[in-house]
């Protein structure tokens, strides 16, 4: 690639990375939401990705990393619908944090979403998907470019080497 | 004046995982140096105002959630984002 994209390229994608976060902050009062956001994060890192290759990209998602995130993402979508379901019968219901009146008010105020719409549970929805989808569409950029580049070199190898 | 911090916080805890992701290579020609994030908050102040708040939210006449992340990139990438380590073949 050309220097002035190797310039030019990591700032403007952090720049687009912030606006998915945005976007996934604004996901309950404006157009947009997890998997927008998280798409647009995504689209932050295959732009490093496909400018700076694999190796020389600045942002390093191990695999652990993204594992973790995606774990993380799914399991805390499913663990806000099941208390939904626990709580009113409904799953996915929007419980917001006062739960029958048996959680303290003191954990109500660290938990409720500072926001002058009164959301519930809803911002933090769209945060879990945001990470999920964010890190599932890197992923798979990710795979496609390591099949590519070492893919070629084990077919390049002998097979006993590879062994 | 009332300020909202749950887009404070959910944007700075999503760019700070972002942020400590930040690790270039030493073995490569790349050089990203203090400058660049310089360049990167002075350009986030600038689109956060162009941007303006959210609908309903008249904290601040910012776009909040994207300084935040911003800010959190910066700290994630201070606090872990290290060199990467070369691998050695």
């Amino acid at each position: 690639m050309s220097t002035i994209l190797k310039i030019f390229v990591f700032p403007a994608a952090m720049v687009v990375m912030c606006l998915g976060v945005l976007t996934i902050l604004g996901g309950h009062i404006t157009p947009g939401g997890g998997f927008q956001g998280g798409a647009m994060i995504a689209a932050g890192l295959i732009f490093c990705l496909i400018v700076y290759g694999l190796k020389e990209s600045p942002f390093n998602l191990s695999h652990d990393f993204l594992s973790a995130i995606e774990s993380i993402g799914a399991l805390a979508y499913v663990f806000l619908g099941l208390a939904g379901l626990l709580f009113s019968g409904f799953y996915l219901y929007n419980l917001g944090v006062d739960l029958y009146n048996i959680v303290p008010a003191s954990i109500q105020a660290i938990f409720n979403y500072s926001d002058p719409t009164n959301a519930g549970i809803v911002p933090y929805l769209n945060f879990v998907v945001g990470l999920k989808v964010m890190v599932g569409l890197s992923a798979i950029v990710y795979a496609f470019l390591a099949f590519r580049e070492y893919g070629e070199e084990a077919v390049d190898e002998p097979i006993e080497e590879i062994e | 004046m009332i300020i909202y911090f749950g887009p404070l916080i959910f944007g700075f805890l999503l760019g700070f995982i972002l942020g400590t992701r930040i690790r270039t290579n030493p073995e490569s020609g790349l050089k990203f140096d203090a400058s660049v994030y310089l360049i990167f908050i002075i350009v986030a102040f600038i689109i956060s105002y162009l941007l303006g708040p959210f609908p309903y939210y008249e904290d601040l006449p910012l776009a909040n959630g994207f300084l935040a992340a911003a800010i959190g990139i910066i700290m994630g990438k201070l606090i872990f984002g290290r060199e990467k380590i070369p691998q050695k073949t």
